[in-house]
C-alpha cells in the first residue's frame, strides 16, 4: 500500500510549525499576486505541466509551500520551468500562472 | 553687406546647439554598434541599397507616404509641416540667390532674409518668389492648423485618441505651432513698413500699413522678428530631447535598414535610432485591443518608446503587450515594435544561471521512424483533437513520420524569449536543434504558429524544411497526395498573430478550407486580425481581461454568420472556444473529417 503514489498529496508527512516559518516573502508574493488565494489545489497545473512530465517538478506543491513560507529550494525547483503556459491555460481558477512564476523568481532569487 | 542683428542670436545658438547635440548623439550611436553590424554597413555602402536609401527618405521623411496610407488626413498634416518648411528652406536660399546673386550669405541671412533685404537697400522685388514663398509658408500654416485641431480633437483626424505628451514635448510642440504664424506676422509688419508683394504678407501688410498707425508698426517691428527668431531657437534646443528627434533620426535609420541592419533579441545602439525615430504619431495606439477593449491607456508602442527612451520605463510596462504586432503593422516609419519590446524584457529580466534545464540532457522521448518530424508543440498537447487529426491526416497519405514530443517534449523556447529569457530558452534552441538532427528528418510541421515563428526566426535549421500544419496540408491538396470532400458549411478563418503577421502566412489555410468549404472573412482579417487575447507575450492581465479580449473577437467572427469557426493554432482555439457559440475547429480537424478515402 505504502508504495502506491495516488497523486494527490502535496509533501510527505511531516510536521510543520507555520508560526516559525518567515511569511514575509510570501506575504509579498500575495501582496502582489491576490489572486493565488483564489487557488483551489485542484493540481491541473501540475497534471498538464510540460517540465512537471519530464522531471519531479510539481507546481502546486511548489506554490502552495511558498506561500506557506516554506522557501528551501524552491528557487532551485522553479527554475526547471519552461514558461510555456499550460498551466494557466488549464488553472479552473484563471490564475495568472506564468506571471505568478516570475513573481517567485524574482522575490526568492534573481533581481 | 551686413547680415546680421542682435535678434538673430537666439536662432545661432539653436542651430549650432542642434548640431551639436545630433552628431554627438548619432556618432555615439554608430561607434558602439556591435562589430557585424558595422561589416554590414562597409559592405552595402557603395551599392545601390544606398540610392534606395536615399529615394526612401525623400518619400518618407518629406513626403510621408506611409502616413497618408494609414490616415491621409493626418499624412497631409506632416507632409505640409515637413515638406513645407523643407521647400522654404530650399526656395528661401533660391530666392537670396536671385536677389544677391551667386554671394557667399550666412545662414541666418538666408532664414531672415525679409529682414535684412530692406537694411541692405534692397528694394526691388521678385514677385514670383514672393509669391512662392508665401504659398509655401500658407501651406506650413494650414499643416499648423490641423496640428491645433488634432490636439483638440484627435477624431477629427480619424483617430479615437492622441498621445499624451512629456514636458519637453509641450516646450517643443508650443514652439512650433507658433513659430509660423510668428513668421507671418514679422514679414507682414515689413511689408507694411518697406512694401511686398506676396498675396499673404504682402497683403496682409497692405492692410496693416492702412489701419494701424506707423509709430505703432516701428515699435512692433523687432520685436517681431526677435519672437520668431526666439521661437526656433527654442525649438531647436529642445528638439534633440523632443519628439521632434525623430524628423532627423529616420533619415539615418533609413539609410541603416537598407543596409541590412535590424534589432535583435539583445539590446545594441542600433534601437536607439529605432526608438528615437518615433514620432510619437500615436497611430499605433487606435489598433490596440488592450486600449480599446480593456481601456488601458499607457502601455501602447508609443509610450512604450517614449518610456524606454527617457529611461522611465517599468517592468509592468514592458510586460503588458500581446506582441500581436497589430501596432507595428500600422507604424508609418515601420519601427520594429515587438522586438525593442522583447530585448526591453530581457534587459530587465534576463539572469543567466548555469544549472538550468541539466534535466535536458540525454532526454529522448521522441517515437516513430521517418523523414518527416511533426513537432506538436505544449499547446496542441491540450487539444488533442488536433494531434488527432494530424496523425489521421499522415495515415491517410501513407507519409512515415518522426513524433517529437507525442510522449511529452521539450518547450520550443520561444515562451522564455517572450518573457524575457533569452539565455535560458537558448538551452531549448540547442536541445530541439539537437533532437531533429539526431534523427534526420527533411521536413519539420508543427501546429503550433508560436513553435513555427521561432524554428524560423531562431533555430538554424539548415536542410531541415519547418512548415506550419497548415501549409503542410495544403501542399498536400494541391499536390494531389490528399483528397478532401467538400462539405456545405461555411466557415470563417481566424488569422493568429503568430501566424499571420508573424510569419506572413495567410492564403494556405485559406485555400485548405477553400478546398472543403465556403470561406467567410470577418470585419478584421489577414493583416489586421485581431488577437485572441491568450497571447503569451503578455504576462500582466489577467484572466477576465483575456476572456473579455477572446469574447470581443469572437463575437466578430461569428457575426460573419458562419457555421464554424476554424483556427489553426492551440492558443486561440482555446481561447475562442471559451466565448464561441458556434463549433470551433482546427484546420487539421476540419480537413481530417473530409478526408475522401481512395
Ligand atoms: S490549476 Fe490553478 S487552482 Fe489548480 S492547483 Fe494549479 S493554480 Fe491552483
Ligand atoms: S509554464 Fe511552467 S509550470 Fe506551467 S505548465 Fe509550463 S513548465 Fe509547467
Ligand atoms: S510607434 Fe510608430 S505608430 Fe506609434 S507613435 Fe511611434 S511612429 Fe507613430
Ligand atoms: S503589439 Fe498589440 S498589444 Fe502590444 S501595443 Fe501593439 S497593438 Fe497593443
Amino acid at each position: 500500500m505504502r508504495n502506491i503514489n495516488f497523486g494527490y498529496g502535496i509533501s510527505r508527512p511531516r510536521a510543520i510549525d507555520i508560526d516559525n516559518n518567515d511569511l514575509r516573502k510570501s506575504n509579498a508574493i500575495i501582496a502582489e499576486m491576490p489572486e493565488l488565494q483564489a487557488c483551489i489545489g485542484c493540481g491541473s497545473c501540475t497534471a498538464s505541466c510540460t517540465a512537471g512530465n519530464l522531471t519531479e517538478f510539481n507546481f502546486r506543491r511548489l506554490h502552495t509551500a511558498v506561500r506557506r513560507g516554506e522557501y528551501k529550494g524552491a528557487y532551485e525547483d522553479i527554475n526547471k520551468c519552461m514558461l510555456c503556459g499550460k498551466c494557466r491555460l488549464v488553472c479552473p481558477r484563471g490564475i495568472n500562472t506564468r506571471a505568478l512564476i516570475m513573481l517567485i523568481k524574482r522575490k526568492l532569487g534573481d533581481f | 553687406m551686413t547680415f546680421f542683428a542682435p535678434f538673430t542670436i537666439p536662432f545661432i545658438i539653436g542651430t549650432i546647439f542642434l548640431f551639436a547635440a545630433v552628431a554627438t548623439k548619432f556618432v555615439l550611436w554608430l561607434v558602439r554598434l556591435p562589430r557585424v553590424d558595422k561589416r554590414l554597413i562597409r559592405h552595402n555602402l557603395f551599392t545601390w541599397h544606398t540610392l534606395a536609401a536615399v529615394w526612401e527618405v525623400v518619400r518618407e521623411s518629406l513626403l510621408h507616404v506611409r502616413i497618408f496610407k494609414v490616415n491621409p488626413v493626418l499624412g497631409f498634416m506632416h507632409a505640409s509641416l515637413a515638406f513645407g518648411w523643407f521647400l522654404l528652406i530650399v526656395v528661401g536660399w533660391i530666392e537670396t540667390v536671385a536677389y544677391l546673386g551667386a554671394q557667399w550669405v550666412p545662414l541666418q541671412g538666408h532664414v531672415f532674409f525679409k529682414y535684412f533685404m530692406p537694411i541692405n537697400g534692397i528694394t526691388h522685388h521678385e514677385p514670383l518668389f514672393e509669391q512662392l514663398m508665401d504659398a509655401l509658408l500658407l501651406v506650413v500654416l494650414t499643416g499648423v492648423a490641423l496640428a491645433w485641431m488634432k490636439r483638440l480633437r484627435s477624431r477629427f483626424m480619424g483617430m479615437r485618441r492622441t498621445t499624451k505628451h512629456i514636458l519637453f514635448d509641450r516646450v517643443a510642440l508650443s514652439a512650433l505651432w507658433f513659430i509660423f504664424p510668428a513668421r507671418l506676422i514679422a514679414e507682414s509688419l515689413t511689408a507694411a513698413l518697406y512694401g511686398g508683394e506676396g498675396f499673404l504678407t504682402g497683403s496682409l501688410g497692405h492692410a496693416l500699413a492702412e489701419t494701424v498707425p506707423h509709430d505703432l508698426l516701428v515699435m512692433f517691428y523687432e520685436p517681431s522678428w526677435w519672437v520668431y527668431s526666439s521661437l526656433l531657437g527654442i525649438f531647436f534646443v529642445a528638439m534633440p530631447f523632443s519628439r521632434y528627434m525623430h524628423i532627423l533620426a529616420e533619415i539615418p535609420l533609413i539609410f541603416l535598414r537598407h543596409w541590412k541592419l535590424h534589432p535583435t533579441a539583445e539590446r545594441k545602439s542600433y534601437d536607439r535610432f529605432e526608438v528615437e525615430a518615433c514620432s510619437r504619431c500615436g497611430i499605433c495606439i487606435d489598433p490596440c485591443q488592450l486600449q480599446s477593449e480593456l481601456g488601458i491607456n499607457d502601455v501602447q508602442s508609443v509610450y512604450f518608446l517614449r518610456d524606454r527612451r527617457y529611461n522611465m520605463l517599468n517592468l509592468k510596462v514592458a510586460n503588458n503587450c500581446l506582441m500581436c504586432g497589430r501596432c507595428e503593422a500600422k507604424c508609418p516609419v515601420g519601427i520594429n515594435l515587438n522586438t525593442l519590446r522583447l530585448n526591453s524584457r530581457a534587459k530587465r529580466r534576463n539572469i543567466p544561471y548555469e544549472g538550468r534545464y541539466k534535466y535536458l540532457r540525454g532526454l529522448d522521448r521522441s517515437s516513430g521512424e521517418g523523414r518527416v518530424g511533426y513537432f506538436a508543440g505544449c499547446m496542441t498537447s491540450l487539444t488533442p483533437a488536433t494531434q488527432h487529426s494530424m496523425e489521421q491526416i499522415f495515415k491517410a497519405v501513407g507519409e512515415d513520420v518522426w513524433f517529437a514530443d507525442r510522449d511529452g517534449g521539450v518547450c520550443c523556447g520561444r515562451p522564455l524569449m517572450l518573457t524575457g529569457e533569452t539565455d535560458a530558452a537558448r538551452k531549448m534552441v540547442a536541445y530541439n536543434t539537437d533532437l531533429f538532427r539526431r534523427h534526420n528528418i527533411t521536413t519539420l510541421v508543427t501546429s503550433c504558429p508560436i513553435c513555427l515563428r521561432v524554428f524560423r526566426e531562431h533555430y538554424r535549421l539548415d536542410g531541415i524544411e519547418v512548415l506550419h500544419h497548415s501549409e503542410y496540408i495544403d501542399r498536400l491538396i494541391t499536390e494531389g497526395r490528399l483528397s478532401v470532400a467538400a462539405d456545405a458549411r461555411r466557415y470563417t478563418y481566424h488569422d493568429p498573430c503568430e501566424l499571420g503577421r508573424g510569419c506572413g502566412i495567410y492564403d494556405a489555410p485559406r485555400r485548405v478550407i477553400a478546398a472543403v468549404g465556403e470561406v467567410v472573412e470577418p470585419k478584421h482579417s489577414r493583416r489586421d486580425a485581431l488577437c485572441c487575447g491568450s497571447s503569451l507575450a503578455n504576462t500582466v492581465i489577467d484572466d477576465s481581461q483575456q476572456l473579455r479580449l477572446g469574447e470581443r473577437m469572437t463575437a466578430e467572427l461569428e457575426a460573419t454568420g458562419c457555421d464554424t469557426i476554424v483556427t489553426s493554432c492551440p492558443l486561440c482555439m482555446k481561447a475562442i472556444n471559451r466565448a464561441a457559440r458556434c463549433s470551433v475547429e482546427d484546420i487539421s480537424e476540419v480537413v481530417a473529417k473530409n478526408i475522401l478515402r481512395s
